[in-house]
């Protein structure tokens, strides 16, 4: 079945391309290498995902004051992202209305307006053309002059709890609803760790690109599986030094064997628009209210009772479809550049009114894991380059994402159970793809 | 005790460079540790303007951290150096600075480490050189008449950008 798929439809010449690229029929749940090499859907991506859907542009302690911008994308496009003299956040193109130029040369800071420095065209913060150099002039503009208002919108620009999203589709879905419970319960747990219930963005981020598709990027992040292997190096570093050299208990277990217990608890879901949460109760919870930070963990007991605590404090992560992850105290972005080009950026936070030791030990763990020096997340990037490698031998061209499949369940909301190291959220996230992909 | 009476010189501090780059490129890494003093940091910023304590740096190491980084380099197999780093380090404008509150003595270099990995160049990933440019700047001092170092702080001049793989030693 699955070799027919491969020889006779070529997904180009189908109508809905996205169908010849997963098999789920008979059991099955493969994914064709075309959906991560091919240079057609990376660019069809573009159009049926990244511009139809909620992407992450920012937190908003990232814009604390009228005039605060930085520069992202979505999908392919740049923009900008600013807090106007409105007080509200404004995201539109990083592209002058005149003749294209990029208005905005710089990575975040603080103006009053951006000026195009080809021919000066003043915008505000908020993007509204304030001045045209010239336009007075002799061979100025007519009186008759189509003038922008400024720089395109985003036209939907929303956030939950501080976390703030842009859509280019007028007509998409409220926030909340695409978000859905378990990854709003995701984030309200987060933020619960802080004792003001907010976070900052804490310091500069890491930045790596990797030589590989971006959906490599969206599967591992709440991948269950790979832990004990692809960071094998890591769970035995943690057996000989653990938290003396930095990792804050951030990583429960000592031996290799409880941490692969530790692994196995909690669950993923799979949420309906492709989101994928994977969540697990904190071990060793009564540690906490011995510890360094007993009063801060108290606090939060007596506000939240141990059973909801016990996932407060426990390791929780999440891909919000397609490119936004939470995981630890980092908030993830990351953003396609070509079929075999991906740029990660992590954001390290810290918690709001929470001891100060406490967020600079988050902050040790967070290098010692995350950083391009370090001990973890760098061995993920090294994996999603021979991911891209190996799919180069195309003769054998399915991807096997059936972990789990037997031992899920449907939840009323519509979302899907399944257990930690199962492949449930895979299968979200290349369902909502497909979905996306072949709908007009 | 740090000897303030005798000043550092170029000489000695050149020595000291040279004999650290060849000792990365060599990877006798233990050799490595025992350049440091026991409070040596080795540093790595990304935003050298904010307190340390307060920011995410790309390494911040002290001692028991650059054991460990050594004891996983060499007894640990992980994807990142699997296969493994060639690295050459090229070190240069070697200037003593002048003596820092403390009683050490600040050195200034310039340093280009190029790095390739071995293996199968054909793959993705393998079969470049890459390059490192940074200034990097020593506090040496001289402890029972050996000078060892007690900072190492390499700003990269691409420090806030994209970084790839930096699990061999800078
Ligand atoms: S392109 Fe911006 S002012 Fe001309
Ligand atoms: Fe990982």
């Amino acid at each position: 079945m699955t070799q027919e798929i491969q020889r006779v439809s070529p997904y180009f010449s189908d109508p809905a391309p996205a169908n010849a690229l997963i098999d789920d029929a008979g059991g099955h749940f493969r994914v064709h290498a075309r959906a991560y090499t091919d240079q057609a859907i990376f660019d069809l991506e573009q159009k049926q995902v990244f511009s139809r859907i909620w992407v992450y542009m920012g937190h908003e302690s990232e814009f604390g004051k009228a005039g605060d911008f930085k520069t992202t994308h979505i999908g392919l496009q740049p923009v900008i992202v600013s807090r106007g003299e409105d007080g509200q956040i404004h995201v539109m193109l990083n592209r002058c209305v005149h003749r294209g130029a990029a208005v905005c040369r710089e990575l975040r800071g603080n103006t009053p307006h951006f000026i195009c420095p080809y021919h000066a065209w003043k915008y505000s913060v908020d993007g509204r053309l304030q001045a045209i150099s010239g336009e007075n002039d002799p061979s100025g503009y007519s009186a008759s002059f189509d003038k922008p208002e400024g720089l395109r919108k985003v036209p939907r620009v929303d956030h939950y709890r501080g976390f703030y999203f842009a859509s280019l589709n007028p007509d998409v879905v409220p926030l909340a609803d695409y978000l859905g419970p378990t990854a709003r319960q995701l984030i309200d747990r987060k933020l619960a760790q802080a004792p003001e219930g907010k976070i900052t963005v804490q310091g500069r981020p890491f930045v790596a690109v990797y030589k590989g598709n971006w959906k490599f990027q969206s599967e591992n992040i709440i991948d269950g599986y790979h832990f004990m292997y692809t960071h094998r190096s890591f769970v035995q570093l943690q057996a000989k030094y653990g938290d003396t050299t930095g990792d804050f208990g951030v990583h429960k277990g000592g031996s290799a064997a409880e941490m692969s217990k530790n692994r196995n608890l909690g669950n993923v879901t799979g949420g309906v628009h492709g989101h994928g949460i994977n969540q697990k109760p904190v071990v060793g919870y009564d540690d906490f209210f011995t510890g360094a930070f007993a009063g801060h963990f108290s606090a939060l007991r007596d506000r939240y009772g141990d059973e909801e605590l016990r996932w407060v404090l426990g390791m929780g992560a999440g891909c919000i479809f397609p490119t936004f992850g939470l995981i630890h105290n980092q908030i993830r972005v990351w953003r396609p550049i070509g079929p075999a080009l991906t740029e990660v950026t992590i954001y390290p936070y810290s918690l709001n009114g929470a001891p100060e030791e406490f967020n600079q030990g988050m902050l040790r763990s967070h290098e010692r894991f995350y950083g391009p020096a370090g001990y973890g997340a760098v061995d993920d990037v090294e994996v999603f380059a021979l991911n891209q490698q190996g799919l180069s031998a195309s003769d054998d061209a399915w991807l096997i994402m059936e972990r789990g499949m037997e031992k899920e369940k449907r939840l009323d909301s519509g979302e899907i159970e399944g257990l930690p190291s199962s492949e449930t959220v895979h299968r979200a996230f290349w369902r909502q793809w497909r979905r996306l992909m072949n709908s007009n | 005790m740090n000897d303030p009476a005798r000043t550092i010189s170029r000489t000695e501090a050149e020595e000291l460079l040279y004999r650290e780059a060849r000792l990365l490129d060599t990877m006798q890494l233990r050799e490595w540790l025992g350049l440091y003093a026991p409070d040596g940091l080795y540093w790595i910023p990304i935003d050298e303007t904010q307190p340390a304590k307060r920011t995410a740096s790309l390494v911040y190491d002290d001692t028991p951290s650059r054991e460990e980084r050594v004891y996983h380099l060499e007894q640990l197999p992980f994807p990142a150096q699997n296969p493994r780093s060639r690295t050459v380090h090229m070190v240069s404008n070697i200037e003593v600075l002048g003596l820092d509150e403390d009683g050490s003595t600040r050195v200034a270099s310039s340093q280009v480490i190029y790095e390739t990995r071995t293996g199968d160049y054909t793959q993705i990933g393998l079969g470049e050189i890459s390059t490192i440019v940074a200034s990097v700047e020593y506090r040496l001092v001289r402890l029972q008449g050996v000078i060892k170092i007690k900072l190492k702080k390499i700003l990269l001049i691409n420090r806030e950008m994209p970084q790839g793989n930096m699990t061999f030693i800078v």
